[in-house]
């Protein structure tokens, strides 16, 4: 089930839908990096920047922001202070722009992610195609 | 030589572990056929990744610099099998312009980095 405030009808643009606290790991940073192909050793304690794409992604899914079957078109990202390891980092979610075009519905998705000293870690704003069928 | 990433399917299925994206034109196989696409989908992510690694392997440096940012458009899916690489546009100390593409040629992402300070060459 879709979050109510996260409808294409219902979506309340500029307001925070919701916002998580995640720990970031030594392990999770490994795992990216091995996944990825990273070379773990320069990553000890930092993690790579595109790690931070996926920090705005977990919420966004855990908190049933997203329909399943949304398509992404297009980003306008900003990267801040790396994530370190063993940080406490909190991610907000806010929808910023609703249209239709040659119809089909759009959502703006903005992702912002902070670190335990307020610090910008990165900023994810992402367009989405909404799926036929879904609210 | 610049950097590529060949997806697989076990690659997708890690990376939705990751981010907690199981969007089923990611991971559902039987979802993904009844789609457009006509088989599962590659994260954005993913294909992007080669673009990290050119402009960190250009300034000699492990993560991206403060400030920077990245404008994308996605213009084809990526599925298992292919391999992306990256073709520059256009390049100077304040970023790059870029086309990340398929083994066929085809871009499948548009778009440009910028550095706050510069310093790319």
């Amino acid at each position: 089930m879709t979050h109510p405030m996260t409808t294409y009808a219902g979506a309340e643009l500029g307001r925070e839908v919701c916002r998580a606290q995640t720990l970031l790991t030594q392990t999770e940073i490994d795992r990216f990096c091995g996944l990825l192909g990273y070379d773990g050793a320069q990553y000890q304690g930092v993690a790579p920047t595109s790690m931070c794409l996926a920090f705005g992604l977990r919420l966004g899914w855990e908190a049933q922001v997203f329909p399943p079957g949304v398509i992404r078109v297009g980003d306008e990202n900003t990267y801040g202070v790396p994530a370190q390891a063993g940080e406490v980092l909190v991610t907000k979610l806010v929808i910023t722009d609703r249209f239709e075009r040659k119809g089909r519905r759009f959502l703006t998705y903005q992702m912002d992610t902070t670190n335990p000293a307020g610090e910008q870690v990165c900023r994810v704003k992402f367009t989405a195609i909404i799926p036929e069928g879904a609210p | 030589m610049t950097p590529s990433i060949t997806i697989t399917q076990a690659m997708i299925d890690s990376y939705a572990a990751i981010s907690g994206d199981f969007n089923p034109v990611h991971v559902d196989p039987d979802f993904a056929a009844a789609t457009p696409f006509g088989r599962t989908i590659a994260h954005g992510c993913i294909p992007l990744e080669p673009v990290f690694r050119l402009v960190q392997a250009r300034l000699g440096l492990a993560v991206l610099p403060q400030g920077t940012g990245m404008k994308l458009r996605y213009l084809r899916p990526c599925h298992p099998g292919d391999t992306i690489g990256i073709v520059v546009k256009a390049d100077g100390p304040e970023g790059i312009e870029f086309q990340c593409v398929n083994q066929r040629g085809e871009p499948v992402i548009e778009g440009a980095v910028r550095l706050v300070s510069g310093g790319i060459s």
